[in-house]
């Protein structure tokens, strides 16, 4: 383990999240793998300064990788089943599916522009992944809670907790399966060992949750109870996030008739739980509660600009924003692009330092001369 | 005053047999109360029910009372006791609700409600209070365990509660931490008049830290609360220095070294030490079954082992000694072959079994038995006799068609253990196995190693548990850092350090209270 210094939060996580909603139609209205190789970059870079060590920030590798083995999946596929005829990279043996199964034609010709294409859309969710890995990895999930409206508290609470079983499930995996090879004297034994972990695993899981549900009860969650128009404004606001989530799905794999229903779905929904949460006089008491500070107004500014320009450039003609494999060229890549890519570097002006009490309030930041040189990334 | 009132209860999980059996207690205000029994004796059920987990958030059948602070737990839930009893789980990882320290602090002063003020207030006197407010901005997950433990009960106090109930607060702590837990919660104790309700298996700390203590078997209170001496007086998991107190007829016992010394310096006659305790020359060695040398590891970067030898021959039991993170975990995982050494030679015995910290890592089974019977299934060799072997030598043929989860730890540890020694091993590796273990776990674990070690296998215990390795290890191995400190016999070393076991420190050379016990025997 290293060395655990803490450090603050040099911005607040609502900021982050533009960042994030600002990175995430970035790449969706720029997807040529120019700027998408760009915007990973930058969330790297990000990353790397900002993320706590932990399991989210060894998390964001992860992601990525996860996004690379999906597009050499994708690229396979396409490569063996779609067939267009031009520039033909080479010919393999090929088979007809039963008409039952599809009746397509596995094998025979691989195109170059295929491959490119599959090529190209890959890079697009890997720079999806960047940017929800990079997020992820920064913000801090119980500052957001705290940040939204007292209807959405307890699920929001519910939701956190539940989040930070994934990474100790992964490290319960790891010892686990060690357990399972000392077992035979350091001998694998195949057969069975799926059993043999996962009844630990969710076993291990399962009476962790009871123990945190206890320790939660007996620290007065849940004392004030919710309001019927509470729960309400909770379960619009839980559908509201899924069908988001939904509908960012249905935009990484290209499916933009499903992606604006359900977008369309969770801003209804959204807008109805605000209505229900604002009709609540009653405030939820939270203990030094982090305000947006003015450098976070900027930072949400200098965020959303980036998506406006490219966005402006795509409406004046930018052509080279997307990709096109047919005919094939090599993606183009336009200077004005690249530097409205710029302002979403603007949260590395701050770096994470050691806590003060007026940081901690989140009332002033420290100015950087006066501290010692900070340690990019830890 | 009474602030927490047991009438008449009793309790039994769903399907199963009464836990509390017409429970009858007053824990006085402003006092710490001990709770002592075996696992299975039901002092976890007792003290749940002192803020309403039990019943509300078990179910079951529950009758009679607890009041605490003048409301009943029968018409408030866990939630609503939560500023009069603060609860701390003995699993110091799964009660944190937020990434970091100060804000899960304030997590139930949220919860209730408090002005902005008072909430700030709170949090900085209870930081203080318990000594952690240097590390109120790190996420609880970067902890060692006891500042970890000390942040839950931080967690626990901040609503202020009359009443602190802690279950085995300790149970998973190295020495060092469980120290700095219980020197906070008696500071607590003893400025803010907080009342402490409290189980241990570990007596050597609470013991003298309580004011009353109170026994428990079976569901049945069958030692009314009285002074601690009193209670521990024929409690099988009394301290060493207890137990030695009554082989010696002190009355009342003693709970401390320091109250044991005072009554050694007045005995008129001493037994005479045997010839054998004196000299530090070990049992005739056995052959060398695994030879290690030189051994360096890294892990993460971080140099964990750096040149560390070390020798086993059949017939010894060696104790690997030291604080957190000394690497005696790592050190065991390289001689069971888990882990390569970076640097050094390891002899490869093909005849090591690796038993983890945690039992839960390997209980899958439906049964005590078939846990068992399924290494040798995967070694593919069914041995019945092996099986009924190992459940004899740890005492589990009582349990052996229970469920091996709904065991009590240290019942589950000897499970692991049989697991894996069954496989035939030579040299049976135990990392921290007395872990959350009563005493009659622990006896058993101590026979089954004694008797491994007779009949020609060889076993290494790593521990923080000095009792145990005074009463069973031959050789003694001490890290420091990831270097050899100190290495040799067991009498030499455990006799000669700091940390010596308590009985070596009243009435040296006697390591345990079993060898004087034999030394009086003779005379």
């Amino acid at each position: 383990m290293r060395s655990a210094t803490a450090t603050t939060r040099p911005w607040h996580s609502a900021a982050w999240l533009a960042w994030a909603l600002a990175g995430a139609a970035t790449v969706q209205l720029a997807p040529s793998p120019v700027y998408v190789a760009l915007m990973v970059g930058i969330a790297w870079l990000v990353v790397e300064v900002h993320a706590p060590e932990g399991p989210y920030r060894r998390a964001f590798p992860v992601l990525l990788l996860l996004g690379v083995a999906f597009t050499v999946f994708r690229i396979v596929i396409s490569g063996l089943t779609a067939h267009t005829g031009a520039d033909v990279l080479m010919t393999l043996p090929e088979a007809t599916v039963p008409r039952l199964l599809g009746g397509f034609t596995l094998g025979g010709t691989v195109e170059a522009g295929v491959v490119l294409q599959a090529l190209s859309q890959g890079f697009a969710l890997i720079g999806m992944l960047a940017v929800f890995g990079a997020f992820n990895a920064i913000v801090s999930h119980y500052e957001l809670v705290q940040s939204s409206p007292r209807a959405f508290h307890e699920l929001g609470v519910i939701t956190t907790v539940a989040l930070a079983f994934v990474p100790s499930t992964v490290e319960s995996i790891s010892a686990v399966r060690e357990a399972d090879r000392a077992r035979t004297g350091g001998r694998s034994v195949r057969r069975g060992r799926i059993l043999r972990s996962m009844v630990p695993v969710l076993e291990r899981g399962l009476e962790r949750a009871v123990a945190l549900s206890e320790s939660m009860d007996a620290r007065g969650f849940g004392y004030q109870a919710s309001t019927r128009g509470d729960l309400a404004a909770g379960w619009c606001g839980l559908g509201a996030l899924l069908a988001l989530a939904g509908a960012f799905v249905a935009l990484v794999g290209r499916a933009r008739p499903a992606a604006i229903g359900l977008g369309a779905i969770g801003v209804g929904f959204l807008v109805a739980a605000v209505a229900l949460a604002s009709g609540r006089a009653r405030d939820r008491r939270r203990y030094r509660h982090r305000r947006m500070a003015p450098a976070d107004w900027v930072m949400v500014a200098t965020a959303i600009a980036t998506p406006l320009i490219v966005g402006l450039c795509g409406v004046s003609g930018e052509g080279s924003l997307v990709w096109h494999t047919n005919p094939l060229h090599w993606p183009t890549f336009s200077p004005l692009v690249a530097l409205a890519l710029v302002p979403l570097l603007f949260p590395l002006t701050r770096t994470p330092r050691p806590p003060t009490a007026a940081s901690r309030a989140g009332l002033e930041w420290p100015e950087p001369e006066l501290l010692p040189e900070p340690v990019a990334g830890g | 005053m009474s602030a927490i009132a047991y009438s008449a209860v009793s309790f039994g999980y769903p399907d199963g047999p009464l836990a509390l059996d017409a429970v009858d207690l007053d824990v006085h205000a402003g006092e710490i109360l001990l709770v002592v029994g075996s696992s299975g004796s039901g002092k976890s059920t007792l003290l749940r029910a002192a803020n309403g987990l039990v019943p509300h958030s078990t179910g079951g059948r529950f009758s009679g009372d607890v009041v605490a602070f003048g409301r009943s737990t029968r018409t408030h839930k866990p939630r609503e006791l939560a500023d009069v009893v603060g609860f701390v789980h003995q699993d110091p990882e799964a009660q944190f609700v937020v990434d970091r320290v100060e804000a899960d602090v304030a997590f139930v002063l949220e919860n209730l409600g408090l002005p902005d003020e008072a909430m700030r207030r709170r949090v900085e006197e209870v930081l203080d209070a318990l000594g952690i407010a240097h590390l109120r901005d790190r996420n609880p997950v970067t902890l060692s365990g006891g500042e970890r433990q000390r942040a839950a009960i931080a967690g626990a106090l901040a609503a202020a509660p009359g009443a602190l109930v802690l279950d085995e607060p300790t149970s998973q702590l190295d020495p060092q931490g469980a120290e700095d837990v219980f020197a906070a919660v008696g500071r607590l104790n003893a400025d803010l008049g907080t009342t402490v309700l409290l189980a241990e298996h570990r007596l050597e700390r609470a013991a003298p830290l309580a004011d009353r203590a109170v026994r428990l078997d079976g569901g049945r209170v069958t030692v009314p609360p009285a002074a601690p001496g009193v209670v521990m007086a024929d409690y099988p998991g009394a301290p060493s220095v207890t137990r030695l107190g009554r082989l010696l007829g002190w009355d009342p016992p003693p709970l401390t070294v320091r109250a044991a010394r005072g009554l050694a310096v007045a005995m008129t006659e001493r037994p005479e030490p045997s010839a054998s305790l004196n000299s530090s020359v070990a049992p005739a060695p056995g052959d060398v079954l695994l030879r290690a040398e030189g051994v360096g590891v890294a892990l993460d970067r971080r140099p964990v082992l750096h040149d560390v030898d070390v020798e086993i021959r059949r017939g010894e039991v060696v104790a690997l000694l030291g604080r957190n993170g000394a690497g005696k975990s790592t050190l065991l995982r390289i001689l069971g072959g888990l882990l390569a050494p970076d640097a050094g030679r390891v002899d490869p015995c093909p005849t090591t079994a690796y038993v983890p910290q945690d039992p839960n890592a390997m209980l899958f089974a439906a049964t005590v038995r078939a846990e068992v019977t399924e290494t040798l299934r995967l070694l593919g060799r069914p041995n019945d006799a092996a099986v009924d072997r190992w459940l004899d030598a740890l005492g589990l043929h009582d349990l052996a068609d229970r469920h091996p989860r709904s065991l009590s730890g240290g019942q589950r540890q000897r499970v692991a253990i049989a697991a894996v020694a069954v496989g035939g091993a030579d040299v049976l590796l135990l990392d921290e196995p007395t872990r959350g273990m009563d005493a009659d776990s622990r006896h058993a674990l101590e026979r089954a190693i004694a008797h491994h070690a007779r009949e020609g296998g060889a076993v290494v215990l790593a521990t923080h548990d000095v009792e145990l390795a005074a009463r069973c290890a031959t050789h003694a191995l001490v890290l420091g850092d990831g270097e050899t400190v100190a290495s040799g016999s067991a009498r030499d070393v455990l006799a000669g350090s700091l940390f010596a076991p308590q009985v070596v420190r009243v009435l040296p050379p006697f390591l345990t209270v079993e060898e004087l016990a034999g030394a009086m025997e003779r005379t």
